[in-house]
């Protein structure tokens, strides 16, 4: 188990040294003139850094609503909330708003994603608390409703607003900018730490609302803590870079195949292992065919994927 | 290959089909924008009886009933307007939907005209088909003495660099294969993106940094109602590369969307592009 942890961190740093200084071009860290400097630290830099983020974000959440909701397909996007991010950010792109300047697109995919994570929570609330099964088909049935909204709003505009929203939508890193990290650290951040805080009984939660009783957890007030954590990573993520899929589902699977299923361990290792697996797809997207750059959600599937489905094949036990 | 040669057979049958015919017909459906501009500019504006909701020039088009999208017309509504021709393009509309006009025996023009090499040649085989070769002609040849002219008159010194961006965030450049890189060509220019592999490659930042363009030509800065829209949105992408020499020393330009759609406004779009890069 140690060194599977140490092996991790050794792997999460050499993928943030590659993604720094691998690219289009590789940079001498020790001869940096201006423009290599300028890449490294305006570009680059940037884009790891939100990689990380939203890597780690997904990451986590998958873990931990895979968690609550005791089902191994449950990711962060099945709540709805990336669902009703896009459709907020959609709007704003489609109508022209520009009501927070620069971060107004960002900020609309954040509230959206609130909002929706909000209406799930209600939705899902019943005699004092909330209930995984309720909390799961709430956010189904909003996810249909506001993906078919989203296509509607497309399909009935007609001007550049539409090309800009669906290329909002495919998500997009290569635009970060240091100037939002702030606030997506600090949601990310907060909701990490509640999730860590909160790690024994989310273990207590996955053997069911009675024995996390016996344990001497409150369930309803455990699963009302994680969901509020899980809604402010994934409305961060969805905010700095639009969806990326594959990660918050498979991501946690991965992570137990080699650390089992404690969530004090779970959980971080899904944010690492994350944040490094949408690094390299980033760097991927970016190094593969310049000058032109590919979408890091589509790498990070095609790499993800088969490595998940090998695993899949090898290790016999799925353990849950 | 057995696509072009199909859609070769079909522009060949198409063009026997419909010259045939006396005459102009009466109504037409234009399934494309740019063909839309071609119908107008030939004066065939009042006959033009559907087009899709893309189709936003002339000014007059936007009033013309909507037979939906490029790639998703309704069958319905074409068929509805009782059609003598639907106009259209290899270059967006589906080859499914014109077998389904032939199958209802609606006659089609389809166009393949995609580079400014075929612009006068394809106005030209349009007007032919539709009645109006001598107005057609004229076109055609007015499009021909302007691109030679803007042709003759090289820039002077080396060949300028140039990224078009066609959309800044995130950044969409022009590249190699479209109506764009041919203007740049015309104009005397270099495009910057011609080395992609994509038409419209989302292109790397860091890329620019490394080869830096002499100028950087932003698009489509257009519609007076969007209060420079573009300028807005482009500001974040400048801002980032505000150490370009070409940034620096103001050598970025907002040009209209004239060279978006290969049709009647593509060559005011390439003297646009020429006037630009004289600074």
């Amino acid at each position: 188990m140690k060194a599977g942890i140490f092996f991790i961190i050794l792997v999460f740093a050499a993928v943030i040294a590659a993604s720094l200084l691998l690219g289009p071009s590789v940079i001498n860290p020790f001869a940096l003139d201006g423009t290599t400097k300028v890449i490294l630290f305006s570009i680059r830099a940037p884009r790891v850094v939100v990689a990380v983020l939203m890597g780690a974000a997904l990451g986590a959440s998958g873990a931990i609503l895979q968690g609550i909701l005791r089902n191994p397909l449950a990711d962060p996007y099945i709540l709805g909330i990336s669902s009703g991010a896009s459709l907020a950010a959609a709007s704003g792109i489609v109508l022209g708003l520009s009501v927070f300047g620069t971060f107004t697109i960002p900020v609309l995919a954040f509230i959206g994603a609130i909002v929706t994570g909000g209406i799930v929570g209600i939705l899902g609330w019943r005699r004092g608390g909330l209930w995984p099964e309720r909390l799961l088909l709430a956010g189904v049935g909003l996810s249909f409703l506001f993906s078919a909204l989203l296509m509607l709003l497309l399909s009935l505009s007609t001007t550049e607003g539409l090309r800009r929203a669906t290329l909002w939508i495919f998500g997009d890193l290569s635009m970060s900018d240091w100037s939002i990290m702030p606030y997506g650290l600090l949601f990310v951040a907060g909701g990490m730490a509640v999730s860590l805080w909160r790690a024994k009984a989310l273990n207590a939660l996955i053997l069911g609302d009675e024995l996390t009783h016996s344990l001497g957890f409150s369930p309803h007030r455990e699963r009302f803590l994680l969901f509020v954590a899980v809604g402010l990573m994934t409305a961060a993520s969805v905010a700095l870079g639009g969806m990326i899929g594959f990660i918050g589902l498979l991501v946690p699977h991965i992570a137990r195949f080699f650390l089992g299923s404690d969530n004090r361990l779970l959980v971080p290792a899904s944010a690492v292992l994350g944040g490094a697996l949408l690094c390299v797809a980033d760097l991927i997207g970016r190094s593969l065919i310049p000058p032109m750059e590919l979408p890091a959600g589509i790498i990070t599937a095609i790499i993800g994927a088969p490595y998940f489905l090998y695993l899949l094949r090898k290790k016999n036990v799925l353990s849950f | 290959m057995l696509k072009r040669s199909a859609i070769t057979l079909i522009i060949l049958v198409c063009s026997f089909s419909v010259p045939c015919r006396a005459g102009t017909p009466e109504r037409i459906i234009s399934l494309a924008p740019n063909m839309t501009e071609m119908l107008f500019a030939l004066g065939l504006g009042d006959r033009v009886v559907g087009v899709t909701s893309f189709c936003d020039y002339p000014p007059e088009a936007r009033k013309k009933p909507k037979v939906g999208g490029m790639s998703n017309p309704s069958l319905e509504a074409v068929v509805s307007l009782k059609p003598d021709i639907v106009v259209m393009t290899t270059d967006g509309n589906s080859k499914e939907f014109e077998e389904r006009l032939s199958s209802l025996h609606i006659k089609t023009y389809v166009s393949r005209a995609r580079r400014i090499r075929d612009l006068a040649r394809g106005i030209r085989a349009l007007g032919a088909a539709l009645g109006v070769k001598g107005r057609a002609d004229r076109l055609a040849a007015d499009y021909e003495a302007r691109i030679k002219r803007i042709e003759a008159l090289k820039p002077a010194g080396p060949k300028k660099k140039v990224l078009f961006i066609v959309w800044p965030d995130p950044l969409i450049a022009a590249g190699p294969g479209t109506v764009i890189d041919d203007a740049i060509k015309i104009a005397g220019g270099e495009n910057l993106a011609e080395r992609s592999i994509a038409e419209y490659p989302k292109y790397s930042l860091e890329a620019i940094l490394r080869d830096p363009p002499d100028m950087i030509v932003i698009g489509p800065d257009m519609r007076e109602e969007e209060g420079g829209a573009i300028r807005k949105l482009a500001r974040g992408l400048l801002s980032r590369l505000r150490t370009l020499p070409a940034v620096r020393n103001g050598k970025v330009f907002y040009v209209s969307d004239d060279l978006y759609r290969l049709g009647p406004r593509t060559v005011r779009g390439i003297e646009e592009l020429r006037k630009v890069m004289e600074h």
